[in-house]
Order: structure tokens, then C-alpha cells, then sequence
């Protein structure tokens, strides 16, 4: 059995042209069942939030739930095509894709647009979109190739530092305009790098090292610190930073057990910016309660561990890594906007990943599933011998 | 294959996202439990918006429930864009009925706004005019506006309410608390732009209706005192007279007459004692066109002044009493002890007139009174000496307000005890060179007739809750033997025979024992023939039931007191006194008196 699956491979390997790059094995229904459910989640939830602010602004209520409509049928159909491509090909795209994003995000830094106080998208024709989100996809790729090919020697740390040096500068670059995207790709970055190294003392040394460069960061820039006073006392800057913190505070606690109903969210009508956006984990809490809150962090629970599960199984350590990189993309990001919504920490722009709006957002998020699906795609039953 | 540590450390990873989310739920499940409560709170605070009730003002009436300020039926009128069916037509019609200009009520009708007010305090009969037109989008709700059944009376001690129904001045800020009752209010769910949401439930706090007040006010005796002073206010041309009828046992105000009153339904318009002789009301119209808000504005405050209370002045001659009494308290002077007038005293380096020319020559303590000698008094006040009779003024009551429950009562302006030389005490002796209001005047002489006791002026009797039901009385201080019972005795039987025999003369009624006394204040600056004439007086003097006191300010041609303002006093009280249920006692005085035991033994 084992000589014939070798030898379909090799057949599949030798194969020439377009045929080369699909692969046609094993679909993990259960993660693509788990990822449509949240999309699907993420437009009700869209919709309910955005109709009434769409209704008076654009006089369409539905208008945010189109667009994002439209991204998230984009993404899927991204999603499904990547998927049945060996995610081997992009081995050979990663340098490139790095290189082309330390690009856009020198360009973002001089000639981007500004949007809510911050230097974050790039315009395109018509198209906005955030070259950060780019980003995020081809550190992970690049990172989990460079990591693979030095795997063996990745304890020490110059090769560590070989690897990781270019994802760094990515890192910093976004850091500067956006500290939470800047974390979230540091995160991914480390996390991809402590599972390829057999080491684990000079990760926490790391993780301090880390702390003490955040810490520089918040002393630096003068508009974090305060931030900090802000978070821990929201009641105190009502009229200014407090304010968001605060309706999201109202919105989380009057939700109850369980809830006020889908659509029944007060908060949303305005009381609440971006109530579709970064905070609109803090309309579900109203809508859905406790009961509905603690819902969809199961369902990101169980999609970090599925993907866990592919990451255990993938073919090889490349696949892993990859899957690796997705999902701590992920999980991070659900963390800290969750974490945001509830004023446990510092507020910080984080959308949640598949729910909140953000066409960029959710496509990239699309894509790197299509990532994880097609590592997926090739595990090998070894359990079946 | 991977390798073991790389599996373990993805397990690792796996095992460190879950707890993370763990906690997350914990911080959640904190703030949705355990502060669930709070936010919930804060944001329905945050999401209501109150709409207030207006609860129905109390209602003042005078002693015997006659209903003094009342509340009217009116409506307000507004008009809600999106249900208005034709424009034109309504814009017609409310032009038409409510006679508004057309250009601003198309512009309301017109306005895309929730609601637009067009106008409020509408008669019920216009309202009702409109109604019947049926016009979709009109709003007419009713409402109660405040109302005073009798214009004119007793406006300066009444007051009026300003147009959220809250006193403004009088007795409707004074007893604001009592009247008021407490606003309800209807909450609605908004967004965050105020607009109220639709399908929402209302949720609704009944408004609590204000408690009524029951005044000392008698109507009728109101009536009579606001008569007489409009008599001789036009027929002596004077700026303004003043009565106040109390009861001196208690210090229930039953009369405080102002003239020129001014309408309470009406109390933004300019009154001036003018129109009420001549008919130069074209002229005045075109003065009051050329005010300036803030002329405009002082005048209807000085309109709205209550002399009895709210300003001061000399008291001249009825001051004589408490003279008198201070003298009686201290024991200086014996009603017989004989004086002598030469129609002046020098006092230091002063000469002071009596205002009798030629003097009185010798006279008697008791004639003194009743000839309303300056020298007398000015002996008699020497007698005394300042200490002493600053140490009567304030068992008086002198220094301080009487605490009458209307606002804005003025101070007493005295001397200071130190700066009193012998030419101050000497002219205080006879009622100048210091100001009082006639109410503590008058208070001082409740004292000085009903025995000692010093009261407290006053008009709220009692409050009843809505349904008529009493709840609560008002009470007020007394200082019990303020002087001696046989001074007031004495003071009595003196102010009598000033009626009976002296100066106040003109002040007697037919069949009952009145005692008073007469003034006659030169105003200040002197020199310039400006007077307050005025009499106090009492009845019946050996009891007194009634003590009033009349002042009329600037009379024109003979301005004595005793000539102008005794009759006044004696008209009203030939009314008062009867009405009162005071028995006239004619000669035949004896023979009843005889008659009841006789009377009564026979029934035994």
C-alpha cells in the first residue's frame, strides 16, 4: 500500500504543466463546514449591526452586508482554489512575496491614505485595501519556508536570526503605524519559529525581551500611555478616548445570560461606533448574551484545534508551519479583539477574524485557509496501516 | 512525519490558545453576570429619553374656599410631518383658527421633524374648533394653564407662574413646594441621536398633583379694602395706597390691598396708577412702546412689588405707639403726667416744630397721644433714654423681618445704638429718621393691642392633598409676653380715646370702640410736599379682632392723615366689622347686657 501511495505521488510529481499544481486526496469538510458557519455568522452579525447606521447614512441597509457579501464569496472561491493547490508551489513565491510586501508597506508609510487617525491603506484604482493584511499571508509563507530549510540548526541563534530577520523588518514597518497588526505578525513570526526549534529557553527569554521592547514602545509613543489610563478607568474619559470603551462595556454587560435578541441591540443604533467593525463582538455579547458569546468562542476554540489537528498530521514539517502561522494568526486576533471588547486590556484596533467587516480582512482570511485546507488535503492516513 | 518535540510544542501552543480563551469567557461571564446589572443600567439611562408630565399645580383659595388661582383647561397644538395627509389645508386652517402668520407655519408644517410645536396655552373652545376639522397630523393635547378668577386681586400677594407652571413671585414661589407636585414623565428608547424608536414600550410615572393652599385671605374683606383704596386713590390722586387688614391675636392676613393692582392673567402688561384717573392710556402705550427690555423689564418688577412688605419707610406719628409703649414698659410716665408744648422743643442745637404751629400748651400724657404731640414725645422718649428703648423696639420685633411666608421681605433700617444722640432719639420718638415696613409696623402693634404677644404675619392657613383632604397645617412662631398685659391694657384704652376724642377722630364706626392712631410721614428728601398719610387702627378696642392700617402715598392737595386716611379705615371697617360678625354695640349696650343672663335664666 505504502510503495503505491509513494508511487501515485511520484506519478502525480512527474505530472507536467497546470496539472502539476492540484492535488486531489483528502478535503477536511469538518474545517470548511467550521469556516462557512462562521462567514455566514459574521454577515448576520454584520448586517444586524451596520442596517441601521446604512439605513441613515447611505440609506441602504443592507449596504455593508453587500460589500462584505461580495468579499466573502471572493474569499471563498479563493479559498476553494487554494485549497487544491500544493502548498508546496509557494516555496517558490516567498522570497518574492516578501520582498514585494516590505515594498507596499514602505509605500503604505509615504503614500498612504488615512482612515481613522492612521496610515493603513493603500489605494489602488478604486480599490482600498491594507497591504498589512497582505502581509500577514506571505510572512507566514516565507517564514515557514525559511524555517523549514533551516530547521535542523534553527537552535542556534544566528540561523534563528537568519530566518527570521526579514519577517522582522516587516513587522517593524507595520508596527509603526499599527502596534496590534505589529504584534499580531511578531506573534506569528515566533510562534512558527518555537515549533521548528527543539529549544525552549531562549523563547521565554524572548517573550521577555519582547515585553521589554513593547514596554519601550508604550513609553515612546505618548498616545499609548494614554490609553492605558483609559482602560483601566473608561468612566473617567467619557466625553473622549473612554467613550468606545465604554458603550462596548454597556453593550457587553447589558446582554445578560442570554441576551436581547438578534436585532434587538440598542448600542448599535449609533451609541456604539464601528459597532460592525472592531466592536462587533461587544453587539453579539448584547444580542446573544453569555450563552451566545461563549457559542462562538467555541467555535473558534474548535477551529484552532481542528487546525491543530492538520497541523499534527500535515505531511511534512513545511504544511505544519504553515498551519501554524494561519492559526495563530487567528487565534491571536480573536484573543485581542475579544480581550478589547471586554476592557481587558489597553483598546486597540483588532477586528475579529471572519465576523467583523472588512473586505480585505476576510478574503486574506479566506486565502489562508484555502492554505491550511490544502496541507489538509495531503495528509497521508498513516494511521490506516 | 514531524518530530516529537515539534508535535509536542504545537500541543503546547494548542493547550495555551484554549486556556487564553478560558479566560476570556471567565472575564466574560464576570461582566455579564455579575455586572450585567450595572451596565444595564448605565445604558438605559443612556438610551431613554424622558418626556415630562406636568403635574396640576395646587390650587390657592382664600379662608373659606374660594378659589383664588385655579388651573384652566388649554392645549397645546403641534403638528407631526409625516402624518399630515394635505399641507395646504392645514397650513390654512391653523393660520385661520389660531390667527399666526403663514410664512412661519408652513415652515413648521413642512419641517421633517418628529414633532413641531405650534403653538401652546390654546383656549379649549379654539382648540376644540380645530379638532373638529379632523385634519390628520395635527396634535392637539391638553394641558392646564394657571388662572386667577379675580384679575386684578390681590395680585401682589397671590403672584403669578411663569410658563412652565412655576412661581414666580407672591404667594405661588412662596408656597412653590407646596403647589408644585412632582412632574411624571413618559421614558422612550432612542438612538443615539435622540430620535425615539419605533415598537418600543413606554414605560410611565404618573405625575403627582401639588397640595392645595388655604390662605388667611378673605375674599371679601379683600374686596372691600381693594374698594375703598381705589376711592381714594382717585379721588386723592395718589401713586399708590396701601391696606392691610390682619387679625392681631394670630397674625392671619385676612386683606393686603396694593393699588394699582395689575391682572395676574395679564402680568407682562404695564399698569400705572394713571390709567386709573385719567384716561391718558394712548400716551402711556406709546412710553411703553419706547422702553427700552431692560426699562421695560424694571418697570414690571416695580409693579409687581408688594409695598407692604417688600420696601420701607418712615412711619411718622403711628410710631407714637410704640413710644408710648417703650415709656409704659419702663415705668417713666403715668398716663395723667402733665407736659407742656410750645409748639417746639430745642434738642442740642436743634429746634423741632410740633406740627401744631402754636403748641398745645399743658397737656397730659394721654392728651399728647391723642393730640399727636411731637414734644411730648420727644420728653417722654428722652425719658426712656436710647438703651431702653432700643431694648423695646427689639422685643417689638423691630430689627428683624416679621417672617411673613411672601418672598423678598425688606429689613428694618435703624440707627445703630451707639450713633443715637439725643436729636436721633428725639425724632425717632415721633416715627422719622428710620424706616420700617408697614407689616412690621403693624406687627409691632399687634404686640402692643392684643396683650403682648408677638406674632407672626401670615396667609397660608392649611394645604388639602388633591382630594380635598387636609394634610397639613401651617404654624408659626409667637413670642408670648413680648410687653406687659397692662401695658397693652393701657395702650389700648390710649388709642382708643385718640379715635374716640383726639386726632383719629374720623377714624370712629358708628356702634363699635375703635382705637388708632393717624401719620402723616414727610417723604424724603424733605422739602418737596411728597406725604404718606396714614392711619393704624383697631377694633374692638377693648378686644381687638381687626387691626388695620391704611397708607396712602403721595396724596394730592390736603395729605393729613388723620383727614384722608382715618375715613378710609373707618369705611372699611363699617364694612369689615359686621361682616366679621362683630355686633354693633349701640346704647342700648346695657340693657342687652342685662337682657342675656335674664335670658338665660328663664331657659333654666
Amino acid at each position: 500500500m505504502a510503495r503505491r501511495r509513494a508511487k501515485r505521488s511520484g506519478r502525480r510529481k512527474r505530472k507536467s504543466g497546470l496539472g502539476a499544481l492540484f492535488v486531489n486526496g483528502y478535503f477536511d469538510f469538518t474545517l470548511l463546514f467550521i469556516v462557512l458557519f462562521l462567514v455566514a455568522f459574521g454577515l448576520v452579525m454584520v448586517y444586524s449591526t451596520s442596517s441601521y447606521t446604512a439605513e441613515l447614512k447611505m440609506g441602504d441597509a443592507a449596504y455593508y452586508l453587500k460589500r462584505q457579501g461580495v468579499f466573502a464569496l471572493a474569499g471563498i472561491v479563493a479559498m476553494l482554489g487554494i485549497s487544491k493547490i500544493d502548498y508546496h508551489v509557494w516555496k517558490k513565491f516567498s522570497a518574492l512575496a516578501m520582498i514585494v510586501t516590505v515594498g507596499l508597506l514602505g509605500l503604505v508609510l509615504v503614500a498612504g491614505a488615512s482612515s481613522h487617525g492612521a496610515t493603513r491603506w493603500l489605494q489602488i484604482g478604486g480599490i482600498t485595501f491594507q497591504p498589512s493584511e497582505v502581509a500577514k499571508i506571505a510572512i507566514i509563507l516565507f517564514t515557514a519556508h525559511m524555517s523549514t530549510i533551516h530547521a535542523a540548526r534553527i537552535g542556534n541563534i544566528k540561523v534563528m536570526i537568519k530566518v527570521i530577520w526579514a519577517p522582522i523588518l516587516a513587522v517593524a514597518l507595520i508596527a509603526t503605524e499599527n502596534l496590534s497588526t505589529g504584534i499580531i505578525c511578531a506573534a506569528i513570526v515566533m510562534m512558527i519559529v518555537f515549533v521548528t526549534s527543539p529549544k525552549i529557553k531562549q523563547f521565554l527569554v524572548m517573550g521577555l525581551g519582547v515585553a521589554a521592547i513593547l514596554a519601550f514602545f508604550l513609553m515612546i509613543a505618548s498616545y499609548r500611555l494614554d490609553r492605558i489610563k483609559v482602560w483601566l478607568h473608561p468612566e473617567d474619559y467619557v466625553s473622549t478616548n473612554g467613550y468606545q470603551t465604554l458603550q462596548a462595556l454597556y453593550a457587553v454587560g447589558s446582554g445578560g445570560i442570554f441576551g436581547k435578541g438578534l436585532g434587538q441591540s440598542i448600542q448599535k443604533l449609533d451609541f456604539l461606533p464601528e459597532s460592525h467593525n472592531d466592536y462587533i463582538f461587544s453587539i453579539i455579547c448584547e444580542e446573544l448574551g453569555l450563552f451566545g458569546a461563549a457559542c462562538v468562542i467555541a467555535i473558534f476554540a474548535l477551529l484552532i484545534w481542528r487546525c491543530m489537528v492538520i497541523a499534527m498530521s500535515a505531511p511534512d514539517l513545511y504544511g505544519a508551519l504553515i498551519v501554524i502561522g494561519v492559526i495563530t494568526h487567528i487565534a491571536i486576533q480573536s484573543m485581542l479583539n475579544i480581550a478589547v471588547v471586554t476592557n481587558s486590556m489597553p483598546p486597540t484596533g483588532v477586528p475579529l477574524p471572519f465576523i467583523s467587516y472588512g473586505g480585505t480582512a476576510i478574503f486574506f482570511l479566506l486565502a489562508e485557509m484555502g492554505l491550511v485546507l490544502s496541507v489538509a488535503g495531503q495528509i497521508r492516513m498513516a494511521k490506516e496501516y | 512525519m514531524l518530530k516529537t518535540y515539534t508535535r509536542k510544542k504545537i500541543f503546547v501552543v494548542l493547550f495555551c490558545v484554549l486556556f487564553a480563551f478560558f479566560l476570556l469567557f471567565i472575564r466574560l461571564g464576570y461582566l455579564m453576570i455579575c455586572r450585567s446589572e450595572f451596565y444595564l443600567n448605565k445604558a438605559q439611562a443612556l438610551h431613554e429619553r424622558e418626556r415630562s408630565v406636568k403635574a396640576k399645580r395646587g390650587i390657592v383659595y382664600d379662608r373659606n374656599g374660594v378659589e383664588l388661582a385655579g388651573n384652566k383647561p388649554v392645549c397645546s397644538i403641534s403638528v407631526i410631518h409625516s402624518q399630515i395627509k394635505d399641507e395646504n389645508a392645514v397650513v390654512e386652517a391653523l393660520c385661520r383658527i389660531l390667527d399666526l402668520p403663514e410664512e412661519s407655519v408652513r415652515k413648521k408644517v413642512e419641517a421633517n421633524t418628529i414633532r413641531e410645536k405650534i403653538k401652546s396655552n390654546v383656549e379649549k373652545k379654539i382648540a376644540d374648533e380645530l379638532r373638529e376639522l379632523g385634519l390628520a397630523g395635527v396634535m392637539i393635547d391638553e394641558d392646564y394653564k394657571r388662572y386667577y378668577p379675580y384679575d386684578t386681586l390681590a395680585s401682589k400677594v397671590i403672584g403669578f407662574t411663569g410658563s412652565d407652571n412655576q412661581g414666580i413671585v407672591g404667594l405661588e414661589v412662596a408656597y412653590e413646594d407646596v403647589l408644585a407636585g412632582i412632574p411624571g414623565s413618559i421614558l422612550t428608547l432612542t438612538d443615539a441621536h435622540g430620535v425615539e424608536l419605533k415598537n418600543q414600550a413606554e414605560s410611565r410615572r404618573e405625575p403627582v398633583a401639588g397640595n392645595n393652599l388655604y390662605t388667611t385671605l378673605d375674599i371679601n374683606m379683600q374686596k372691600y379694602a381693594q374698594q375703598a383704596a381705589i376711592k381714594v386713590l382717585k379721588a386723592k390722586q395718589a401713586k399708590r395706597v396701601s391696606v392691610i387688614l390682619m387679625n392681631p391675636q394670630n397674625g392671619e392676613i385676612y386683606a393686603m390691598v396694593n393699588v394699582p393692582e395689575y391682572n395676574l392673567n395679564d402680568p407682562y402688561t404695564l399698569v400705572d396708577v394713571a390709567d386709573l384717573y385719567v384716561t391718558p392710556i394712548e400716551r402711556k402705550k406709546k412710553e411703553v412702546a419706547a422702553m427700552t427690555d431692560k426699562q421695560k423689564q424694571d418697570a414690571l418688577n416695580n409693579m409687581w412689588r408688594n409695598f407692604c412688605i417688600n420696601d420701607t419707610y418712615e412711619p411718622g406719628s403711628t410710631f407714637k405707639t410704640v413710644t408710648a409703649t417703650a415709656a409704659l414698659e419702663e415705668g417713666v410716665v403715668r398716663v395723667e403726667d402733665t407736659f407742656s408744648c410750645p409748639g417746639f422743643r430745642i434738642v442740642e442745637d436743634r429746634r423741632i416744630r410740633c406740627h401744631k404751629v402754636g403748641g398745645h400748651g399743658a397737656e397730659t400724657f394721654r392728651e399728647g397721644i391723642m393730640n399727636s404731640c411731637n414734644p411730648v414725645f420727644m420728653d417722654v422718649g428722652a425719658r426712656v433714654g436710647v438703651s431702653n428703648m432700643y431694648k423695646n423696639y427689639k422685643k417689638l420685633g423691630l430689627f428683624e423681618k416679621t417672617g411673613v411666608d411672601l418672598p423678598g421681605e425688606a429689613s428694618s433700617i435703624m440707627h445703630k445704638q451707639e450713633d443715637v444722640g439725643a436729636v436721633e432719639l428725639a425724632t425717632m420718638s415721633f416715627g422719622q429718621s428710620f424706616q420700617i415696613t408697614p407689616l412690621q409696623l403693624l406687627r409691632a402693634v399687634s404686640a402692643i393691642v392684643n396683650g403682648g404677644t408677638l406674632v407672626t404675619p401670615h396667609f397660608g392657613l392649611y394645604q388639602t392633598d388633591e382630594s380635598g383632604e387636609r394634610v397639613k397645617s401651617f404654624t408659626y412662631e409667637k413670642k408670648e409676653k413680648a410687653i406687659l398685659k397692662s401695658t397693652s391694657d393701657t395702650m389700648k384704652m390710649l388709642l382708643e380715646a385718640v379715635v374716640a376724642e383726639g386726632s383719629g377722630s374720623k377714624g370712629q364706626v358708628e356702634g363699635y370702640r375703635v382705637g388708632g392712631k393717624t401719620a402723616t410721614s414727610e417723604k424724603l428728601p424733605r422739602g418737596t410736599g411728597r406725604y404718606i398719610s396714614s392711619f393704624l387702627g383697631f377694633a374692638p378696642a377693648n378686644h381687638p379682632q381687626i387691626l388695620g392700617i391704611i397708607l396712602i402715598d403721595e396724596p394730592v392737595g390736603i395729605y393729613y392723615g388723620g383727614t384722608i386716611a382715618a375715613p378710609v379705615m373707618s369705611e372699611i371697617f363699617s364694612n369689615v366689622l359686621p361682616y366679621m360678625g362683630l355686633k354693633a354695640e349701640y346704647i342700648e349696650k346695657e340693657e342687652t347686657e342685662v337682657m342675656v343672663p335674664f335670658f338665660e335664666d328663664t331657659v333654666e
